[in-house]
């Protein structure tokens, strides 16, 4: 079943076009990205879906239900960001409980789900420390958790390890693929990473200037590119890795 | 969307009812006909040549003064900078007039220096030092602030390319340091032009054009005279104002924050450590002539210890002139911080059309002398309800000073992640709870500061309140001008102490607040 259709979206700030008049639908428990490099629309998109922003015409549908005029706080979505944005006053397990506590209107409760989810993203050692004293790595962790625990239908991610260094990436990478199958949230991934969008996602939505080229699994948009905007954005990736391993072991792949 | 715009018209209501009706009504009452009888008038010629001269070298004084102490305290090996800079900024924790006051008391025609060498600095040279006394300390913070957005890693590429000190002097620190430098010379210059504190105290014959005015609106009671005059005023603020709102910053965006490395040279150090030590000695004698004169019964004449100017206050309602003080300055302070505030929030966090309407309405206060505001005040409100009451004194000093805590709370507020409102809304938490709860808790330490800020300008602050207070309302800083005229040194000498203490005490426990935050965050990171 659909969870998200999203239909003949346009916006249009100061005479230009942003998104032009796109449409696409994400089915329950799905992990979507969106890839395409930066000022092709996607961060607008992201700001329409969450409620902030409005479309200048378009349709948002979620579960049969026009949302498109709705507050962000009742569209049952939550949203992680570059930045992480946990609030630097509150420790670990504060931030995690702050909007549960509101939410559950009961102490016990929400501290019983808040540490339940920092388990789960392997934040539990470090209840007590505050934001600055995390690595990136962590932080993105603890506002995972945070989005988690409110239990939203739908994740959005905002170039979540575009500030994390490699390494930390790889790790948070296996860590969300694994929170995915155990949660089956749907999530909505953007990125200008073609690894992270190719190996994370069920399928690939790959946006330029505010146009849709191609939205299919990575398997069909490797091997039948829709048009030569695809076909270059993902041969040009390629062929950079190809040159990079052959300088690395001098072999002539 | 509703509650947004029902809270940017009631900022932009109060900007308008505070700033541009008074403002306006004291335009229109003006009888422009008389204009050219004014500029042709040789008093009104002399105050301004005046006003001009004494300016300007004042202005050249207080910023050479001030470049030398910021450049020692960043890039010498001098001890104890935290402590100096505090002292170096006392001088702004009393009112203008009590710097006069306390050039009389040394280099008056009885002081206590120019009494043994016999010769006095009333007039000229007396505006042109209480002048810089009051203004080097502003210019200094805004250059010691300079100091610390230059990146410094120009320094070594400096090196690198082999340049010398002189050329790294003029393409490096001056590429950083020209628009801090430019800004402190135009704020110090609309100071000193606009301030009738100094002159009235030591200028004896010698009339600038604050004076001028003041002297058509007080003593003569020509409003119309007044505001012509105070146009002239506007002109130095005015230029400064555009010149900081429509020039680029020097200081290029985010860069490593990299340690400026002094190199060792003790005779350099030597000489601005003494130099620096120097303009502190010379503080803290104007302050302890403040006390010589409040308990010595006489300088002149019968010099013991005497507690007779202190009764004399004492018995003269000084506690409802310390009321008075105390009652606008704690609530300028809370409520200016608050409307500050929330103005700031709405411009800085809200981006909509009105928002930079409204950061442009609040910068342009900084523009309006004190003196200028005052008198539309008057001119603008004397049938309207509030004339006559602690309101219209409190209304006009949070208009006064909101510019500066205004752009703190900006500043402060720009640097927060801009994802809070976000994060809160898709959790279903309110965009007041997590202003309470989260923004506030981010920025309290500029809270503090805007808070002190508020304080101690009420407190020393003469020029916007003159024309407005009545012998009900009068604060403390306007009982210096009344005892100084009636040449009662020793009582003029207590209120200016008296203020000075309590801002000490406000400026202190902001200070030691800060301190132990600072301290226990910083064992806390030791800690783990």
């Amino acid at each position: 079943m659909d969870n998200l259709e999203i239909k003949n979206l346009t916006k249009i700030y100061n005479k230009k076009t942003v998104l032009n008049n796109i449409s696409f639908s994400v089915k329950n428990g799905e992990f979507l990205s969106i890839l395409g490099p930066s000022g092709c629309g996607k961060t607008t998109l992201l700001k329409i879906l969450i409620g902030i922003e409005k479309p200048t015409t378009g349709e948002i549908i979620k579960e049969g239900k026009n949302i498109t005029n709705l507050d962000s706080a009742k569209r049952e979505m939550g949203m992680v960001f570059q930045n992480y944005a946990l609030f630097p006053n509150m420790t670990v397990l504060d931030n995690v409980m702050y909007a549960l506590n509101l939410k559950l209107k009961n102490r016990n409760k929400a501290y019983e789900e808040a540490l339940k989810m920092l388990k789960i993203v392997n934040m539990d050692e470090h209840l007590n420390k505050y934001p600055h004293e995390l690595s990136g790595g962590q932080q993105q962790r603890v506002a995972i958790a945070r989005t988690l625990s409110l239990n939203p239908d739908i994740i959005l991610f905002d170039e979540p390890m575009s500030a994390l260094d490699a390494d930390n990436r790889l790790g948070l990478r296996k860590e969300l693929k694994e929170i995915q199958k155990k949660f089956k949230t749907t999530m909505i991934y953007i990125t200008h990473d073609q690894e992270e969008a190719f190996s994370l996602s069920d399928r690939v939505m790959v946006m330029h200037n505010g146009n849709i080229e191609q939205i299919d699994t990575p398997n069909r948009i490797y091997n039948y590119p829709a048009n030569d905007y695809v076909r270059n954005f993902v041969t040009n990736h390629l062929i950079e890795k190809v040159s990079s391993i052959e300088r690395c072991t001098g072999i002539d792949l | 969307m509703p509650k947004k715009s029902k809270f940017s018209i009631l900022i932009l209501l109060f900007l308008l009812i505070s700033i541009f009706y008074p403002l306006l009504v004291m335009l229109l009452r003006v009888e422009w006909s008389t204009f050219p009888d004014l500029l042709s008038s040789t008093a009104f010629k002399n105050a301004f040549n005046n006003s001009l001269i004494v300016t300007s070298i004042a202005t050249i004084i207080s910023i050479t003064i001030a470049y030398m102490l910021a450049y020692t305290l960043n890039r010498t090996n001098i001890k104890h900078r935290a402590v100096l800079k505090v002292l170096l900024t006392v001088p702004m924790l009393i009112p203008s007039i009590s710097h006069g006051l306390g050039l009389i008391n040394l280099f008056g025609a009885n002081g206590i220096i120019s009494s043994i060498f016999g010769f006095n600095i009333i007039g000229e040279s007396g505006i042109v030092m209480g002048s810089i006394l009051y203004s080097f300390p502003v210019a200094f913070l805004m250059l010691d602030d300079g100091f610390n957005y230059i990146d410094n890693t120009m320094y070594d590429s400096a090196k690198i390319l082999g340049m010398s000190q002189w050329e790294t002097f003029k393409n490096v620190t001056m590429c950083y340091m020209k628009k801090p430098l430019l800004s402190a010379i135009f704020a110090v210059f609309t100071l000193i032009f606009t301030d009738y504190g100094v002159p009235l105290a030591v200028g004896g014959k010698f009339i600038t054009l604050p004076v001028f005015l003041y002297k058509e609106v007080i003593g003569l009671l020509d409003f119309s005279r007044g505001t012509m005059i105070g146009l002239f005023l506007l002109i130095p603020a005015f230029i400064s104002f555009i010149f900081d709102n429509f020039t680029k910053d020097y200081s290029f965006g985010e860069f490593e924050g990299k340690e400026y490395k002094i190199e060792d040279n003790i005779t350099r150090d030597s000489i601005l450590t003494l130099f620096v030590y120097l303009v502190i000695i010379f503080i803290m004698i104007i302050i302890g002539s403040f006390i010589l004169y409040a308990f010595v019964d006489n300088y002149v004449l019968n010099r013991v210890f005497s507690f007779k100017h202190f009764e004399y206050v004492l018995n003269n309602e000084l506690g409802k002139y310390i009321f008075n003080s105390l009652l606008i300055a704690i609530i300028v302070s809370i409520a200016g911080t608050i409307i500050a505030y929330f103005t700031a929030y709405y411009t800085a966090r809200i981006k909509e059309k009105m928002s930079k309407i409204a950061h442009i309405l609040t910068i342009v206060s900084l523009a309006i002398p004190g003196i200028v505001l005052g008198l539309s005040y008057t001119i603008g409100f004397r049938d309207s309800f509030i004339y006559n009451t602690y309101i219209i004194l409190i209304i006009v000093n949070i208009v006064h000073f909101i510019a500066s805590p205004y752009l703190m709370a900006y500043n402060a507020l720009q640097k927060v992640n801009p994802n809070y409102e976000v994060v809160a809304k898709t959790c279903n938490i309110s965009t007041f709870k997590i202003i309470i709860d989260v923004i506030i808790p981010c920025t309290k330490k500029t809270i503090r500061e805007m808070i002190a800020y508020f304080f101690v300008n009420s407190m020393i602050t003469i020029s916007a309140v003159a024309f407005l207070f009545n012998t009900r309302t009068m604060p403390l800083s306007l009982l210096i001008n009344t005892y100084e005229e009636n040449l009662m040194l020793g009582e003029a000498a207590i209120i200016s102490l008296i203020i000075l203490v309590f801002n000490i005490i406000v400026k202190g426990t902001v200070y030691l607040i800060n301190r132990k935050e600072h301290r226990r965050s910083v064992e806390r990171e030791n800690n783990i």
